[in-house]
């Protein structure tokens, strides 16, 4: 399936769930869907998580750290979920539903 | 290892990120001021100025002038971001954005309002009828404009720290213009038409800011900005242009004059310039947020100061030197600031 909506919108319908979504989760499935291979995509998906949290439309609620290398060895895996004002923003734009 | 720790860390590159983006920001629209000084001199501008002066007075001749340049600014800019935009693969987000005009683009159009024909042109009124120094001085407020606006309106969290680094850097950049805008000011012959430009150069790019961070939110920095260019793009071509050639002016004799090497030239580099200063100051919005971006941003004014100074020789005044340390005390005291107060930008 190729995605068809801004990369920001899929993020934040998949951390849309209860408990949220690991970080590598979300970039595993939007690489999948939108068809972005390689290093560096995998990087700028993850950058727009982090904007998305930074911008407190997504908080973090649990970190631990990449001992295995399941994204990046000796880095942060970060579990997001969308935060109150995400879905507020998001209203208009993805989640129609919420 | 401390799993606090990294997290701080790993946060703390996040903002260091964030300032690095800001400070690029202020260094390029510096150096973006040497081609944009440099363009009034070169034809086929500086004949258009003559010639619409000659009829219609100076004030005018430099507003309707700068209208054409502004637009090959914005041309030049568009298409620095096309190549940007192509190198790191993001046309097919660029089209996903662009389709999304309610929650995305429509954000961005507005901002190309208020940045476009509001600030610059507002800019330009202020040089034209007043002069540069009090142009300059009067953009350096647009900080407090979207440090206000983006906590008003979105709830940016802007502590009392960064917004003393605001107004120190502000204060530095006055005085850096400061003996320059007493003497305009002072000429005795200021236009009231001159303050208002003054004016909406700093509310129009202070809106700019806060529009776009709200865009931002949920569209990449990149892709928002080149939209944002395009209707820029839009509003001269399509719009300003176009209704001065009805009003009779040779809008299009000069715009097909262009195609010298060395005009060229010096637009392509103010594109660049330009381009990548807008580049760097939408990517730090989402990390610092809009005030802290700005704030830095404002930094420019010491920048454009010392590349006029290398390139063209104008020594400043010593004012630069109280101006600048100013400027530093301010940018430390953002730099330096608490970084865990960032975590997140907005309150929840």
């Amino acid at each position: 399936m190729a995605g068809n909506r801004p990369i920001k919108f899929r993020i934040l319908e998949l951390c849309n769930k209860s408990g949220g979504a690991w970080n590598y989760e979300v970039v595993r499935q939007i690489q999948k869907e939108y068809n972005l291979k390689g290093d560096y995509q995998r990087d700028s998906i993850n950058f727009d998580l982090i904007e998305l949290a930074s911008c407190s439309l997504l908080r973090d609620v649990e970190v631990m750290v990449d001992e295995e290398g399941i994204y990046k060895k000796g880095f942060l895996l970060h579990k997001y979920v969308i935060t109150d004002f995400g879905k507020a923003r998001a209203e208009n734009a993805c989640l129609m539903y919420v | 290892m401390d799993l606090q720790l990294l997290k701080k860390q790993e946060h703390q590159r996040r903002v260091r990120k964030g300032f690095m983006w800001a400070l690029f920001c202020a260094i390029l629209w510096g150096l973006w001021y040497i081609p944009g000084t440099v363009v009034w001199v070169l034809n086929p501008f500086d004949e258009m100025y003559a010639e619409i002066a000659a009829t219609n007075g100076d004030g005018m001749s430099l507003i309707i002038t700068a209208v054409l340049i502004t637009a090959f600014n914005a041309l030049t800019v568009i298409l620095a971001l096309m190549v940007w935009n192509g190198v790191l693969g993001k046309f097919g987000e660029m089209k996903r954005t662009l389709k999304e005009f309610n929650p995305c683009s429509k954000w961005f159009f507005l901002a190309s309002i208020f940045g476009g024909p509001m600030a610059i042109l507002g800019s330009f009124i202020a040089m034209g009828f007043v002069g540069g120094a009090f142009a300059a001085v009067a953009a350096l407020m647009y900080p407090v404009v979207g440090s206000i606006l983006a906590s008003k309106w979105y709830g940016e969290k802007i502590s009392k720290r960064a917004f003393a680094g605001i107004v120190f850097i502000i204060f530095g950049g006055i005085t850096i213009f400061g003996g320059g805008l007493l003497t305009e000011i002072g000429a005795g012959n200021v236009v009231w038409i001159g303050y208002i430009g003054g004016l909406m150069a700093a509310v129009g790019w202070g809106i700019e800011g806060a529009i776009a961070g709200k865009g931002l939110d949920i569209a990449e920095p990149d892709v928002g900005l080149t939209l944002r260019f395009l209707g820029e793009n839009i509003i001269w071509w399509v719009i300003a242009v176009p209704i001065l050639a009805i009003l009779g002016f040779p809008m299009f004799k000069y715009a097909l004059m262009v195609f010298e090497p060395l005009t060229m030239l010096v637009l392509v580099f103010a594109g660049i310039t330009f381009g990548f200063c807008y580049v760097t100051w939408y990517k730090s919005f989402p990390l610092i947020g809009v005030g802290r971006g700005q704030g830095i941003g404002n930094l420019y004014g010491l920048f454009a100061v010392v590349f006029i100074a290398l390139f063209f020789g104008d020594i400043p005044d010593w004012t630069i030197l109280v101006g600048g340390a100013l400027c530093l005390i301010g940018s430390s005291i953002m730099f330096s600031e608490d970084t865990s107060q960032l975590e997140s930008l907005r309150g929840e």
